[in-house]
């Protein structure tokens, strides 16, 4: 780095790093421009004109947009002179002639920066006595974001954020001068995975979200910091609440992990936690019914089960835990079964993953520091959406991006090379050398690889994945972000021992070894590929508990049904991200009904089997979880509550995966997961269930072909079990490739190891699930 | 897609004149205008796919810049020049003159779709003011009979080309100076005429 440079503003010297844009350089000294449309994640455009300051030049004293303008060494900056507050409430009066001054409708106000900073630096009083412009107000730019453009103040950050971003600009500046206005194309709404960033950067009340709009005053909110546990990228939040009702969630800017950013998914995928649906008390089913019983009466049943301590118990757990439900589980069993566990996650094949001694393991913020990217994974825009926008920024700052697979077309477009159906096969195996890929030889060997690296499809073999990295690591100077995509998987990683994936669930659970299962947050009857096989499983067992937020197609066959409470501001612990970084989830909000933590559960369960157990407590299980690392390392709550470390803490820490390798030819079709689908907790979130009730499948140009394909529909066929579906057409895919997104109820109980059969169809029917 | 081969092979040739793709949209927004007349919803999807960026991102551009038509015009659109030199020669009075004749207000087209108003801003022919463009062919020095007699005249004969230099001849007065076309061959529709637009008559 270079040295840096000096600057006096407002009469005091102050340091900062060259190139840096005046307002940064102020705010990193603690001296406050008001702006509107700078944001320190977008480029500076220099729209809004309120952060005006003066600067002393060769010809006197100019104003400048401190936006857009460097700092240089020696540099005299005034911002708080005359002049400058004339330009500021000048500045004000211009954008408030058009500003409707709805505030007392308007869901903004109390944390609009708008009418703050017209409090701090307006003029006061109005001159203006025309009439305002007017707009339809307000508009649906989709389903879940509406559009007041009269409350617009034309700043141009949602328009940046979608170009720069998100890399989907459906929404831009039309026509010009007093008429402009912020807006979609006709019949193209702004469909964007990250349309919620928009809502949260718009600096006036002129993007909001249907899931917020009229629900609280932002005095009136309760707020906490949280870590997101939708995917594994565990992006920070922030939770609030009114009235212990879980409102609204905002990304919180955590420069190592999301940014500020969130996908809509994480954002709105909240609304569950308010729905009348929500299991509330315990249920037991008798003669095939469900009906309610008191929690003490579980516990003393249960308790009769397990009290010799020679049950055979088994887990199926799913993502959405915390560490310490996860570490609760593992001393459960560690309690009352001797021989040694394995633990069940809710993932169709748990691959082995690239972990082993010869492995560098990269950080989300080693992208931005390689070279080049490589990935060959799911596609990371549905699985992992931020570290889909970390790659965007990284390839914006020059980092070039080699994409492996037809199933990773999201990033295609970003892609200096993509490696699509011409080098990777049907069956997921590159057929090409690696070596003699030309694109490959300059922008890889010998350079600083990050791989992001996992599978495409449940049912790719290891060995192609490793075959990659394997020629990476020889060739180049790599490191691994491993793309298990689900929750807190890695925590589960951190804290388990021989962590499996359904398939080898359903080879391995019988009525032999299974007296008693907890199914806990996790439904593979209604969202797996092993779905039938799961279900007939189960339905063998004696004793099944499952642990949940709703019924659902799983939780409905167990014999006890016992309400959880969510992992979204309910309840307190850790979560662990893609690069092991520990960060704490946060409460907010009382937990409904009768709902428990699963360590609640468990721990009140061996207490009142008269077990003995060390842990009976959160801090316990915390401590518990992390007691293999230095102590001032280590990701407990109070580290972790530290200000320094409210970002989180990276610990790496080898997983024991002993999931068995697959065979990819048994599959005739290959499944995935959509960032959308219709789980029990997607269905009862408004917003998130308007988005993911189609049910689509995607076909390769051969198979619109062979099957004759004509109209938007189709009928998908096995034995006697049919489905009518919309397809749409992929042209990366190669041959015959259909795909079917799992995490869709019906489209899952297809047989993946079978053909399917495919007919056109003309039907009217609408074709969602809701 | 609603542009035929040709139109679409025309597009393509523009296209490779450029280092970037969408560099080439102004001049695909005003081959989509001598299409249309206007810049359609569905020209702008096919532009957006020609040159890869999203269809609002186009209709950005082609709102942006006033000379793309959102609406259909007539035949002849008639700009009156109201800036600063045109005012003060006397454009006010041509304004209302091709008013009166055509009986259309701003930015309004008549009936028989012949003649679309607009009073514009500065044309760039200050040394000829007041001026008046037909089809963006430019007639300097317009004296207030004169802007009827080519009103009469376009309502008259309906010529299928209009050429600067020939109303120049008949309407003009005092010129700002000479444009060096060596062959202004005219605008074929409300697009300005190009060459490579072919918006233009073939060369003679």
């Amino acid at each position: 780095m270079s040295e840096k440079v000096n600057l006096n503003v407002n009469g005091i010297d102050i340091e900062s790093d060259p190139n840096k844009l005046l307002i940064e350089a102020c705010e990193d000294s603690g001296i406050h421009i008001p702006r509107f449309c700078w944001h320190k994640r977008l480029d500076p455009v220099g729209m809004c004109r309120m952060c005006l300051v003066e600067v002393e030049t060769p010809r006197g004293k100019m104003l400048v947009p401190s936006c857009t303008t460097e700092v240089s060494d020696e540099m005299v900056v005034d911002t708080e002179s005359d002049v400058v507050k004339k330009a500021q409430e000048g500045v004000l009066e211009f954008l408030l002639i058009n500003h409707p001054l709805d505030c007392p409708i308007c869901d903004k106000a109390g944390e609009c920066p708008l009418q703050d900073q017209t409090m701090a630096y307006g003029p006061g009083e109005s001159r203006f006595v025309e009439e305002k412009r007017h707009f339809e107000k307000p508009i649906n730019i989709s389903e879940i974001i509406l559009l007041d453009r009269e409350r617009c103040i034309l700043c141009a950050r949602c328009t940046r954020f979608s170009d720069e971003i998100s890399g989907d600009p459906l929404i831009e500046f039309i026509q010009r001068g007093n008429k402009t206005e912020v807006n979609t194309f006709p019949n193209e709404p702004f469909k964007s995975y990250f349309s919620g960033n928009t809502v949260q950067i718009c600096p006036v009340g002129a993007l909001t979200s249907t899931s917020y709009r009229f629900k609280a005053r932002p005095w009136d909110l309760k707020s906490t910091r949280s870590t997101c546990n939708g995917c594994s990228m565990g992006c920070s939040i922030e939770l609030n609440s009114s009235q212990n009702k879980m409102l609204r969630i905002l990304g919180v800017d955590n420069d190592a992990v999301n940014q500020g950013w969130l996908c809509d998914k994480g954002r709105y995928n909240f609304e569950y936690l308010n729905s009348d649906s929500r299991l509330k008390t315990p249920l037991k089913k008798i003669d095939n019914e469900l009906v309610e019983i008191e929690i003490q009466d579980v516990y003393s049943e249960l308790s009769e089960v397990i009290k010799d301590r020679q049950t055979k118990v088994n887990f199926l757990l799913g993502s959405n835990l915390t560490n310490e439900d996860y570490v609760a589980f593992r001393e459960f069993s560690e309690i009352i079964s001797q021989s040694e566990k394995s633990f069940y996650l809710n993932d169709d094949k748990l691959h082995p993953g690239l972990f082993g001694e010869n492995v560098d393991l990269a950080k989300v913020d080693d992208l931005n520091s390689s070279d080049a990217i490589v990935v060959w994974a799911e596609d990371l825009k549905e699985k992992i959406p931020v570290l889909y926008l970390r790659i965007r920024q990284a390839v914006k700052n020059g980092v070039k991006l080699v994409v492996f697979g037809h199933t990773n077309e999201t990033l295609s477009d970003i892609a200096d090379v993509f490696y699509g159906k011409e080098t990777v096969s049907e069956n997921f195996e590159i057929v090409k050398d690696i070596s003699k890929l030309k694109e490959i030889k300059d922008l890889v060997i010998g350079k600083n690889i990050t791989a992001i690296l996992g599978k495409s499809t449940p049912h790719q073999s290891d060995t192609s994945v490793t075959k990659l990295f394997e020629f990476l690591n020889s060739n180049s100077n790599s490191k691994v972000l491993n793309a298990y995509s689900k929750g807190n998987t890695y925590g589960a990683f951190q804290t388990l021992e021989n962590v499996k994936g359904l398939n080898d669930f359903v080879n391995e659970i019988s009525e032999e070894n299974t007296d008693l299962l907890f199914i806990v947050g996790a439904d593979p009857v209604g969202r797996s590929v092993y779905s039938n096989q799961i279900k007939s499983i189960i339905e063998g067992l004696d004793t099944v508990v499952a642990l949940d937020n709703f019924n659902h197609e799983t939780s409905e066959l167990a014999n006890f049904l016992i309400p959880m409470s969510s992992t979204l501001g309910e309840k307190e612990g850790t979560f662990t991200n893609i690069e092991f970084r520990t960060s704490r989830i946060d409460k907010l909000v009382p937990s409904p009904g009768q709902t428990v933590s699963d360590w609640e559960f468990m721990t009140s369960l061996m207490n009142f089997a008269g077990l003995t157990v060390e842990t009976n407590s959160l801090e316990s299980l915390n401590k518990k979880a992390y007691e293999n690392l230095d102590s001032s390392l280590s990701p407990v709550f109070d580290n972790l509550d530290k200000p320094s470390n409210l970002d989180g803490m990276v610990n790496v820490s080898k997983p024991k995966i002993s999931s068995t390798d697959n065979n990819s030819n048994e599959a005739k079709f290959f499944t995935g997961e959509k960032l959308y689908g219709d789980s029990a907790t997607e269905r009862h979130s408004d917003s998130i269930s308007l988005l993911g009730s189609k049910k689509y499948i995607e076909v390769s140009e051969g198979v619109v072909e062979k099957y004759n394909l004509t109209s938007s529909k189709c009928i998908l066929i096995q034995d006697e079990f049919e489905v009518a579906v919309r397809y749409e057409v992929n042209k990366s895919f190669p041959n015959d490739l259909i795909y079917i997104p799992t995490n869709r109820r019906e489209l899952n109980k297809f047989d993946f190891s079978r053909e399917i059969m495919i007919i056109p169809s003309q039907v009217k029917e609408a074709l969602n699930v809701n | 897609m609603s542009w035929d081969d040709k139109l679409l092979k025309q597009a393509k040739k523009i296209i490779k004149l450029y280092p970037q793709k969408r560099s080439a949209l102004g001049p695909l927004l005003h081959l989509a205008q001598s299409k249309d007349g206007y810049i359609s919803d569905d020209s702008i999807t096919v532009i957006s796919e020609l040159v890869g960026i999203t269809e609002v991102q186009v209709k950005s551009v082609s709102t942006f810049y006033s000379m793309y038509k959102q609406e259909p015009t007539g035949k002849y659109l008639l700009s009156v020049c109201k800036s600063i030199s045109c005012e003060i020669n006397n454009s006010s009075e041509v304004i209302n003159k091709v008013q009166e004749f055509t009986g259309l207000n701003n930015n309004e087209t008549d009936e028989e779709e012949l003649f679309t108003f607009e009073a514009v801003e500065c044309i760039g022919a200050c040394g000829g003011a007041p001026a008046v463009q037909v089809n963006y062919e430019t007639v300097e020095g317009v004296t207030p009979e004169n802007a009827i007699n080519l009103c009469k005249w376009l309502k008259d004969t309906k010529p299928d080309v209009v050429v600067a230099d020939e109303m120049q001849e008949n309407f003009g007065g005092i010129k700002s100076f000479d444009w060096a076309i060596q062959d202004n061959s005219g605008a074929t529709s409300t697009a300005p005429g190009f060459q490579t637009l072919k918006t233009t008559k073939a060369k003679k």
